[in-house]
C-alpha cells in the first residue's frame, strides 16, 4: 500500500470509532519494509489536490513511525500568488516520492485506542478483524 | 461506447464478470458527463466495495471516471482472491500509471470517516438463506465464491450493512452507485432512504438479464446548493 492510503485508514472495529486514537493507525516501523516505486509519474496539479486535502498531522505522525522526521511540521502552503513557483514544484516532487512512490510491502500497524494489530503483505493491507471483533 | 477492460481470472474463485458488472459499466458511462462536473474540483476519492476481477475500477480507471488525472481509487474486498485478480486487471490494461490500493475488509468499516466521493458497489445480491461465514482458510475456493453471491435475507444483508455506513463513508459531494436485483424490493429501500435520512435517491439504469431485473440506483446527501 501507498505511504498516502494511510491517511485513509482507521481502525475497522466499531467501539473504536467514537476515540479520536483510531487514525491514524500507528505503523511498525521495525517490521515494515518499505519499497520505492515509480509507476506512476508526477503530476503537480494531482499532488497540490492531494496536499489541500490530507490531514498533515497524520501524515507526520506515520512519516515518524518510519523514521522520516524531515517533513515541515506545517503543512505547506503553495502558489500563494497564483502560479507554482520552482520551489513549490520541489515541495510537490518530494511529495510524491513520500506519498506516492513509496509503498509498505510487508509490515504491521497497530490501533491506538484498542491494540488491535493488522498485518500488511504483499502491499495487501488486511483489515479485517478476527469474528470476535466483528 | 467506452472501451472495456480486458479480463482473464480464475472464475472458481473470483466472481466472473456478468450482466450485473456489465450494467453497472454501462452506468457509469451514462454518469461519466454528470460525474465528470460534479467532481471537476480538487481530487476525487474512489472507492469501489467489492471490486471481484476489477472489472468496474479498471473501467473507472482507464475511462478517467471521475475525473481523469484527480482521482484516486480504492478497491475493498473481503476476499483475497478479488485484490489479487484486481490488481491483474488494473496491471493487464495497462493502468497501473494511475493511484490505486487493493484493501481487505468487510465493506467500508476501515475507511476513514466522509471521505469517499465515489463509491460504487454490486454486492452479493441473490436472496439466501443466510450469509457464508469468511473462511478462514484462502485456498477454500467455493466459500470466497459464495460470498461473492449470496446476500442473505431478501439479499439484502450486505446491502442494508453498506446502507447504514453511507452517511459515515460518502463526503459532503459524495454519491454512491449501488446494484441491485428485483428480489431485494429496491424501490421500497429507495423511499425509505429517501424518507428516513433524507438522500436523494434516482434509478439511473435497469435491464432485463435472463429471468431477473437488474437496477443501479445513484444515492447522495440532500443538499440545497448541489445540481
Ligand atoms: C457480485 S460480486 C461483484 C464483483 C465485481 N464488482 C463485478 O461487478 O463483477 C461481489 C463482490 O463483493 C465481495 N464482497 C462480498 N461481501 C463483502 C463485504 N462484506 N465487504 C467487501 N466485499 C464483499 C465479494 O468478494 C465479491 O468480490
Ligand atoms: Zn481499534
Amino acid at each position: 500500500m501507498k505511504f498516502l492510503t494511510t491517511n485513509f485508514l482507521k481502525c475497522s472495529v466499531k467501539a473504536c470509532d467514537g476515540s479520536n486514537d483510531n487514525f491514524p493507525l500507528q505503523y511498525d516501523g521495525e517490521k515494515c519494509t518499505l519499497q520505492q516505486n515509480n509507476d506512476i509519474e508526477f503530476n503537480a496539479e494531482f499532488l497540490t489536490n492531494i496536499l489541500d486535502r490530507v490531514d498533515w498531522d497524520a501524515i507526520l505522525t506515520v512519516a515518524a513511525d518510519l523514521g522520516n522526521n524531515s517533513l515541515p511540521r506545517e503543512k505547506p502552503v503553495l502558489g500563494t500568488n497564483g502560479d507554482l513557483t520552482e520551489d513549490d514544484l520541489a515541495v510537490l516532487r518530494d511529495l510524491h516520492t513520500l506519498l506516492i512512490c513509496t509503498s509498505i510491502v510487508e509490515g504491521q500497524m497497530q490501533c491506538k485506542n484498542c491494540g488491535h494489530i493488522y498485518y500488511i503483505k504483499n502491499g495487501i493491507p488486511n483489515l479485517l478483524l478476527p469474528p470476535h471483533l466483528a | 461506447m467506452l472501451p472495456t477492460p480486458y479480463v482473464k481470472c480464475d472464475y472458481e474463485t473470483v466472481y466472473e464478470p456478468s450482466e450485473d458488472s456489465f450494467l453497472l459499466l454501462d452506468c457509469l458511462e451514462h454518469e461519466q458527463e454528470y460525474l465528470a462536473s460534479r467532481f471537476r474540483d480538487g481530487l476525487s476519492v474512489v472507492c469501489e466495495l467489492g471490486p471481484g476481477s476489477g472489472i468496474v475500477t479498471t473501467f473507472m480507471m482507464q475511462n478517467g471516471i471521475p475525473a481523469r488525472g484527480s482521482s484516486m481509487y480504492f478497491a475493498v474486498d473481503i476476499s483475497p482472491w478479488a485484490l489479487e485478480a484486481t490488481d491483474d486487471t488494473v496491471r493487464r490494461n495497462k493502468c497501473h500509471g494511475t493511484y490505486l490500493d487493493a484493501v481487505q475488509c468487510d465493506l467500508a468499516s476501515c475507511l476513514k470517516p466522509r471521505e469517499v466521493d465515489l463509491l460504487v458497489f454490486n454486492p452479493p445480491y441473490v436472496p439466501a438463506e443466510h450469509v457464508p461465514e469468511i473462511p478462514n482458510a484462502a485456498d477454500d475456493h467455493s466459500t470466497w465464491l459464495d460470498l461473492a453471491l449470496l446476500g442473505g435475507e431478501n439479499g439484502m444483508v450486505i446491502t442494508e450493512k453498506l446502507l447504514l455506513q453511507l452517511e459515515t463513508v460518502l463526503s459532503k459531494k459524495g454519491v454512491a452507485y449501488i446494484l441491485f436485483c428485483a428480489r431485494n424490493r429496491p424501490e421500497e429501500v429507495a423511499n425509505r432512504m429517501k424518507a428516513t435520512y433524507s438522500w436523494d435517491v434516482e434509478l439511473i439504469i435497469h435491464r432485463k438479464a435472463g429471468w431477473e431485473v437488474l437496477s443501479v440506483y445513484r444515492f447522495s446527501r440532500k443538499t440545497a446548493n448541489h445540481s
